[in-house]
């Protein structure tokens, strides 16, 4: 078996230790990446998206939202501001905030401010469904 | 002599009060190992964002950010905790008479206020000092989203330049019997010099500067969550204690209470007593 690292995900309401993983990807800002034993330290600003984790033939999804990774040789953790383990997203409050997001923003007049925030509720919801509705 | 009708009437008052502020202690209870679990759960998240940050601002230029700039603080806002409810204690009372004295040294009329929870905005309401903003009716169902709806309510007054200073009062959780009041920086970010070493040159992406950006919004936001729960937590501890007070004092009433019927009955009968005697005495007579 390959060499694992130690996995963290941390969130301002809860800890998932992952336990020794064979590889994670995550939703880096440029783009997703992955990470297997021995990468270089490193800090990374992590946006909404999706945590892959991959434990022997054991894979777990993760929908998160903005973070970021810290990368030591000691493991791996992730502090994201929220994160679902895949089974536990809510579908019907994701659907709900997505279709409160689409109403705020078919509304024209309103302020720049409001727009940007609906722009992320809406963005949060999407990521969720898409997490949860993947095989 | 009280009236022995008046006396069991009171008896019975109280002992539903009892009833009351035991109910209450046992529910305080309840909620406030609820807040200390959410303060545990807080804390690694926090503890990590705080120790990179700190690891990584003396050696950044603080004109970067305008969350960073020191700007001359001219205008400056209070973001003050308070409970939605009472039956506390003096929980509210102490925070918001020391807020007031920090309000007025900084100048009642240079200050805005951001009231969370109930209590602070009617004081403060009443009393004439500009409430930009008040947040009530959340506490049962406090969320870390809650957090973050304030914290970008401060930050994007912050940056419209509607202050230029901000500071949190709020009642830091010590242990059960114990609540402190503090006054915590908020804007622009200041931090302590207890900086974590971080021994290694870490590898930043997408650079070191929106690294940096993306984690302020997240300190200020975990920070936000930090005070919410602190209170909740002083809060709950206050009313704990003070319902505990409050069913032993009702404990005590009810035993002097007691006694005093007691006292009522037994000279009762004795006059009756006295009373049938006499009446005999005079018949034999």
């Amino acid at each position: 078996m390959a060499a694992q690292f130690h996995l963290e995900i941390i969130t301002p309401t809860k800890v998932y230790d992952e336990g020794d993983v064979d590889y994670v990807r995550a939703p880096g800002v440029d783009g997703a990446f992955g990470v297997l034993a021995g990468h270089t330290e490193s800090i990374m600003a992590l946006t909404i998206g999706e945590i892959k984790v991959v434990k022997g033939s054991v894979e777990k999804l993760y929908a998160s939202t903005k973070g970021f990774a810290e990368i030591t040789d000691k493991g791996v953790q992730l502090l994201v501001e929220s994160a679902e383990p895949k089974g536990d997203i809510d579908l019907h409050r994701a659907q709900e905030a997505y279709d409160r997001a689409k109403e705020h923003l078919s509304r024209k007049q309103e302020e720049m401010e409001d727009q940007v925030r609906a722009l992320r509720a809406l963005e949060r919801s999407m990521n969720r469904l898409k997490v949860a509705e993947k095989k | 002599m009280a009236n022995l009708k008046d006396i069991r009437k009171r008896i019975g008052t109280i002992e539903s009060i009892k009833q009351v502020t035991r109910a209450m202690k046992l529910v305080a209870a309840a909620k406030l190992r609820r807040a200390q679990l959410n303060m545990e759960q807080a804390r690694p998240y926090a503890g990590r964002i705080h120790g990179v940050l700190n690891h990584l601002l003396p050696d950044i230029d603080r004109t970067m950010h305008d969350l960073l700039t020191m700007r001359p603080a001219q205008k400056k806002a209070f973001i003050i905790l308070t409970s939605d409810r009472g039956l506390c204690g003096s929980f509210n009372t102490n925070i918001l008479r020391q807020a007031e004295h920090i309000v007025k040294a900084a100048g009642k009329e240079n200050s805005k206020l951001i009231c969370i929870g109930r209590k602070g905005y009617e004081y403060f309401s009443k009393r004439g000092y500009e409430v930009v903003e008040h947040y009530a009716d959340f506490w049962n169902e406090l969320d870390f989203s809650h957090a973050t709806t304030m914290a970008r309510a401060v930050t994007s007054r912050y940056l419209a330049g509607e202050f230029d200073d901000v500071k949190v009062i709020f009642n830091e959780f010590k242990n059960v019997a114990q609540q402190e009041i503090i006054e915590y920086h908020y804007l622009p970010l200041v931090l302590e010099d207890d900086a974590e070493e971080i021994s290694t040159d870490y590898l930043f992406e997408p650079s070191k500067d929106e690294v940096i950006k993306s984690l302020i919004p997240r300190h200020l936001n975990i920070q936000m969550w930090r005070f919410l729960l602190e209170s909740n937590a002083s809060e709950q501890a206050a009313r704990m204690t003070s319902m505990e007070a409050a069913t032993n004092n009702a404990g005590d009433l009810i035993d002097s209470l007691r006694l005093e019927y007691n006292k009522a009955r037994q000279a009762a009968i004795t006059t009756e007593i006295l009373e049938v005697v006499s009446g005999a005495e005079a018949l034999v007579e």
